[in-house]
C-alpha cells in the first residue's frame, strides 16, 4: 500500500475576505436598519399621541408641574406682586383673545405664565401651558408682535405639539435604551421630568407659525409686526438653548420669507405704512425700554 | 502502563479485560489569570495561562486513571476518551476513561 | 458618549493586534506544518496494514485562543443578522491547527511515527454575563505507533 501525505492549499476553511468590509459593511446595514425602525416608530408614536385627550394631558402636567411652578412670586414683595399680577393678567387676556382667533376646540384651555427674567425666551408646554419671559417682551415694540409670539405658542398648543415631542423623545429613548443595553426604563422618567427641554420640529414650526399668522388677521385685521420678532433676533443674533423659541427652528430668515410669502396672497390688503395697518403699542406697565 | 485511544496494540494480544476505569479532576482558574484572560480579550492570541491549566489538569485525569488500572493490575488501558465540561463560571471538569486490560 | 470613543479605541485596537497575531500564527502554523509532514495522522480507528513495533501511547495537544474585541464585535454584529461569521472561522482553523501540531510534537518528542484514531475535542470558555472571557479551547488527541510505513 502507498501512504502519502500530500500538502493542502491554504484557505478552503477560511473565507478569503477583508474583515474590515464585512464589518463595515455590517455596521451600515445594523445602523442604517436601527435608525429607520426609531424613525418609524417615534413618528408612528407621535401620531397616536393626538389621540391623547387633552384632559389626560393636563393630568400628566399637574403631576410634572413642581419643578416649573409659579412659587417665584412668593419671593416678591408687595408693589413687584401687583405688577406681576398685572401682567399676568394682561397676557392671559391676550391669549384668550387669540385663542378665540384661533378657534381652539372647547376642551383646550391656555394657562400664560409670566416669568420676570431676563432671557429672550418664550415655550409651550404640557398641558396648555406657556411660559413668556419678561426678557422677550423687552425686545418687542408692540402687542402685535407679542400677540404673534402668545398666537404661535397656541398653536402648538392647538396641534398638541409638546405632546407628541414627549412621545417621540421617550420612544427613541426607549428604543435605543432596549436596543443597546444602557440605561433602563427607568430613565423615560427623568425625560419626563425635562419638560422644559420639548424641542420642536422645523415642519411643527411652520405649522405653528403660519396658523398664529392667520390669528393674527382675524384678531387684528391685518398682519403687522407678525416678523417684528424674527427680525430682532435676527439683528441681536442671539445663540438660543434648546428650550427656547427660536432653537430647532428654521432660521430667523427663512420665517420671514415665508410669511412675506403668505403677505402677497389672500391678506395683502394692507399695504405697508397704510393707515389701515397700526400696530398697537404696548401697555405702559410691560414697556420698560 | 499503556494507554491508547484505539482498541487493539498492534502485536499483542490481550489475555483479560478488567473493566472501566476513570479519572476526573475538577479545576478553577485564579483571579490572576482571569484578568491577564481579560486583556488577552481585547488583543486576541492564545490565552497560555489557561492552556497550561487544561494541560495539566487533562494530566491529573489521566494519572488517576492510570492509578486506577493499576489498582486492579492491569497494564494497559484502551480506547480512551476525554470529556470537558463546565461545572460553574470559571471551573471545568475533565474527564478521562478507559478500559483496563491485562496484556501478555 | 465616553462609552462610544472607548468602544471604538477597543475596537481599533482589537483590530491591529489580532490581525497581526493571526497572521504571525498562521505563518508558524504552515511553517512547522512543513516539519511534521513526514508524521502520518489518520483518523481510522484501526492501525493501517504494516509492521509496527509493540510501543503505543496516548499524545494530545490542547490550545486556549482568545477573541478579540474587534473579532467579538463584528460576530455580534453578524448575530443580529445572519450568515457567515469569517471572523470566528479563521479562529478555529487556528486553534484547531495548532492543537494538531502540538499533538504531533508530542509524539515526535516520544519517538513515534504514526498517530492514529485522531479525535478533535473543542469547547468555548466563557465567564459571567458581563466581564466576559470569550475564547475556544481545542484538544487534539491520538495514539502514537511506530510504523514502518514508507512514505
Amino acid at each position: 500500500m502507498d501512504y502519502q501525505n500530500p500538502k493542502i492549499p491554504e484557505g478552503i476553511n477560511v473565507t478569503d475576505e477583508h474583515p474590515l468590509k464585512g464589518f463595515l459593511y455590517l455596521l451600515a446595514a445594523v445602523a442604517g436598519t436601527i435608525a429607520i425602525i426609531v424613525l418609524v416608530i417615534s413618528l408612528s408614536i407621535g401620531e397616536l399621541a393626538k389621540l391623547v385627550p387633552f384632559e389626560t394631558e393636563v393630568s400628566l402636567a399637574e403631576k410634572i408641574k413642581a419643578n416649573v411652578s409659579d412659587d417665584a412670586i412668593e419671593n416678591l414683595n408687595a408693589s413687584e406682586q401687583a405688577r406681576h399680577q398685572q401682567v399676568q393678567a394682561y397676557l392671559q387676556n391676550l391669549a384668550d383673545k387669540l385663542s378665540r382667533a384661533h378657534q381652539l376646540p372647547e376642551e383646550i384651555k391656555i394657562t400664560v405664565h409670566y416669568l420676570d427674567e431676563p432671557v429672550i425666551n418664550a415655550f409651550a408646554t404640557l398641558g396648555g401651558h406657556i411660559f413668556i419671559y419678561q426678557g422677550l417682551i423687552d425686545v418687542l415694540d408692540s402687542e402685535n408682535a407679542l400677540a404673534m409670539v402668545v398666537a404661535h405658542e397656541i398653536a402648538h398648543v392647538k396641534y398638541r405639539h409638546p405632546i407628541v415631542a414627549l412621545s417621540r423623545g421617550a420612544s427613541i429613548g426607549l428604543i435605543l435604551s432596549m436596543l443597546t443595553g444602557v440605561g433602563d426604563g427607568g430613565s423615560i422618567a427623568s425625560q419626563m421630568s425635562l419638560l422644559t427641554s420639548l424641542a420642536f420640529s422645523r415642519s411643527q414650526e411652520t405649522e405653528s407659525d403660519i396658523d398664529a399668522y392667520n390669528a393674527l388677521i382675524s384678531y387684528y385685521g391685518h398682519a403687522q409686526g407678525a416678523t417684528d420678532l424674527f427680525n430682532v433676533l435676527k439683528k441681536s443674533n442671539h445663540i438660543l438653548s434648546p428650550p427656547e423659541l427660536l432653537s430647532s427652528h428654521p432660521l430667523s430668515e427663512k420665517r420671514i420669507e415665508k410669511l412675506n410669502e403668505l403677505d402677497k396672497g389672500a391678506y395683502a390688503h394692507c399695504s405697508k405704512n397704510s393707515m389701515g395697518c397700526q400696530l398697537t403699542p404696548l401697555p405702559d406697565f410691560l414697556g420698560v425700554n | 502502563m499503556i494507554v491508547t485511544n484505539i482498541e487493539i496494540i498492534p502485536g499483542r494480544k490481550i489475555v483479560k479485560h478488567l473493566g472501566m476505569v476513570q479519572g476526573n479532576t475538577v479545576r478553577s482558574k485564579h483571579a490572576g489569570r482571569d484578568i491577564m484572560a481579560g486583556f488577552k480579550n481585547i488583543f486576541g492570541g492564545e490565552l497560555k495561562g489557561y492552556t497550561e491549566l487544561l494541560t495539566e489538569s487533562r494530566e491529573e485525569a489521566v494519572d488517576r486513571m492510570k492509578q486506577q488500572a493499576q489498582a486492579i493490575g492491569a497494564n494497559a488501558i484502551l480506547n480512551v476518551r476525554f470529556s470537558t465540561s463546565s461545572v460553574a463560571a470559571g471551573a471545568a471538569e475533565l474527564f478521562a476513561y478507559g478500559t483496563a486490560v491485562v496484556l501478555e | 458618549m465616553y462609552d462610544l470613543i472607548i468602544i471604538f479605541i477597543l475596537l481599533v485596537l482589537g483590530y491591529v493586534f489580532g490581525q497581526a497575531a493571526e497572521k504571525r500564527h498562521f505563518r508558524s502554523i504552515i511553517k512547522r506544518e512543513e516539519q511534521y509532514r513526514d508524521l502520518l495522522t489518520f483518523s481510522k480507528r484501526f492501525p493501517l496494514d504494516a509492521d509496527y513495533d509493540q510501543k503505543a501511547s496516548l499524545v494530545g495537544g490542547s490550545v486556549v485562543i482568545s477573541v478579540d474585541y474587534f473579532k467579538r464585535f463584528a460576530a455580534g454584529l453578524r448575530n443580529l443578522i445572519g450568515g457567515r461569521v469569517t471572523t470566528y472561522e479563521s479562529l478555529l482553523e487556528r486553534a484547531r491547527r495548532e492543537a494538531l501540531l502540538r499533538m504531533k510534537e508530542e509524539a515526535r518528542q516520544q519517538g513515534m511515527n504514526t498517530i492514529v484514531n485522531v479525535k478533535l475535542e473543542t469547547s468555548s470558555i466563557t465567564k459571567g454575563r458581563r466581564n466576559q472571557v470569550g475564547a475556544v479551547e481545542v484538544y487534539a488527541y491520538g495514539t502514537g505507533l511506530v510504523s514502518n510505513i514508507d512514505q
